[in-house]
């Protein structure tokens, strides 16, 4: 019959493959902008956090105009980019990007540092996948208030920021979390530091 | 096909008598990982059932002129343009829900549940039927999932749908939201659902 022929097979797999393939493209193209559109303003949201200007009540749009009116992007290392917070011209804070391994897989986000590179702003993470719970709590208020306002002119050996109760701590880390908490710890001083002493974007 | 197909037992049968994670113990995978949070479990039980229900729809609707032999070939296509249609719908209008799944989205390809009632019964069932038999294997396997979720939610993080319910000193048992309690609950509902069905069993052979 037809269908023990070597021709129908593969014809009706090119034809299956075809149609579906037609299907999925148009809903792709059909939802590109509104999945494009979710990513900004999920970033623009943790970039409005850091520098504690996020209210969660805010609107997409009320965040898309915060985020145009008061932020400028510029070009950091080779393809990374600080955000800049301004008012009128003057800078007032920079959000820096940082990144590192952490303990199930690497974790990156923006550490927030006022103008006078002396005081943190905040902190948000964009990529993390610690344990729900235990080092996933990097990414809950708790944690990430903490690094509100923070004082990093005080250095202990050639960290500026250190866990508690060590010396000199500043942050509280994670119970039941050490090694994310050694992990977030290590990033901020290395990638901060860096950019301290490359004294910010001009 | 001389049986008759009746759309009640097709759908016990897929919740209860032969519920895909409890008596078949298929599909869990997904399920140790997504119940932490009852909300997860329910998005992906719904995109679960979404996708094995309208696989099978499919399949059976193209059964007649598909080839015998590339069969497997055409269902793997076909669950795979669905499971892509969830992923998009979620990352369009559920940013936050599609983070959360994370890869279990895209990993409901390969979840036995929808190959497994695609080559069991809408290869040789009529598509409407295979429809509610694919919609009944997902709701079962939304319901275990919703069963172990509330479990592990309210010992986990003291919280039912994310609203709190417990009071203020209430200790959270961390392990519970750790892979190893998925492991105890699901452990423990197949054992009592086991149990059951075979005193149930037992019951009616001493009649």
């Amino acid at each position: 019959m037809k269908k023990k022929s070597f021709v129908y097979p593969v014809v009706f797999m090119v034809l299956v493959t075809a149609v579906f393939t037609l299907v999925l493209s148009f809903l792709n193209q059909t939802s590109k902008a509104a999945i494009e559109l979710n990513k900004k303003v999920e970033l623009h949201r943790k970039i409005l956090y850091v520098f504690d200007m996020y209210d969660e009540s805010d609107s997409v749009e009320e965040v898309s105009k915060k985020f145009e009116e008061n932020i400028e992007e510029k070009k950091y290392k080779e393809d990374k980019v600080v955000y800049v917070l301004k008012e009128g011209n003057e800078t007032k804070a920079y959000a820096v990007p940082f990144d590192g391994p952490g303990l199930w897989g690497s974790i990156d986000g923006y550490i927030g540092v006022d103008k006078d590179l002396k005081h943190l702003t905040g902190i948000e993470f964009i990529n993390q996948a610690e344990t729900p719970g235990l080092g996933g709590r990097i990414g809950e208020a708790p944690y990430k208030e903490q690094f509100r306002n923070v004082d990093i002119t005080n250095k202990v050996g050639d960290e500026i920021i250190v866990n508690r109760p060590a010396p000199g701590g500043n942050i509280d880390a994670i119970a039941g979390a050490t090694q994310t908490s050694t992990f977030v710890k290590n990033m901020l001083n290395q990638d901060l530091i860096e950019f301290i002493s490359g004294g910010g974007v001009e | 096909m001389a049986k008759k197909l009746n759309p009640k037992k097709i759908m016990k049968d897929g919740l209860a008598v032969e519920n895909p994670i409890v008596f078949q113990v298929i599909g869990i995978c997904s399920a140790l990982a997504v119940t932490n949070l009852m909300l997860n479990s329910l998005i992906m039980g719904i995109a679960l059932t979404f996708v094995t229900a309208l696989s099978s729809f499919t399949v059976s609707l193209l059964k007649d002129r598909t080839p015998g032999h590339i069969r497997m070939m055409i269902q793997v296509l076909i669950i795979s343009v669905y499971v892509i249609i969830v992923d998009i719908f979620l990352q369009a209008y559920m940013p936050e829900m599609s983070k959360a799944l994370g890869p279990y989205v895209g990993l409901i390809i390969t979840n036995c549940i929808i190959m497994g009632r695609a080559e069991a019964f809408a290869i040789s069932n009529p598509p409407i039927a295979s429809l509610i038999d694919g919609a009944a294997a997902g709701l079962g396997y939304t319901a275990v999932l919703m069963i172990i979720a509330v479990v592990r939610e309210f010992l986990g993080f003291g919280t039912m749908f994310g609203f709190n319910v417990t009071p203020a000193n209430w200790t959270a048992w961390t392990m519970m939201i750790m892979p190893p309690g998925a492991f105890f609950i699901l452990a423990l509902i197949i054992w009592i659902a086991t149990e059951y069905k075979i005193s149930k069993e037992k019951g009616v052979s001493t009649k």
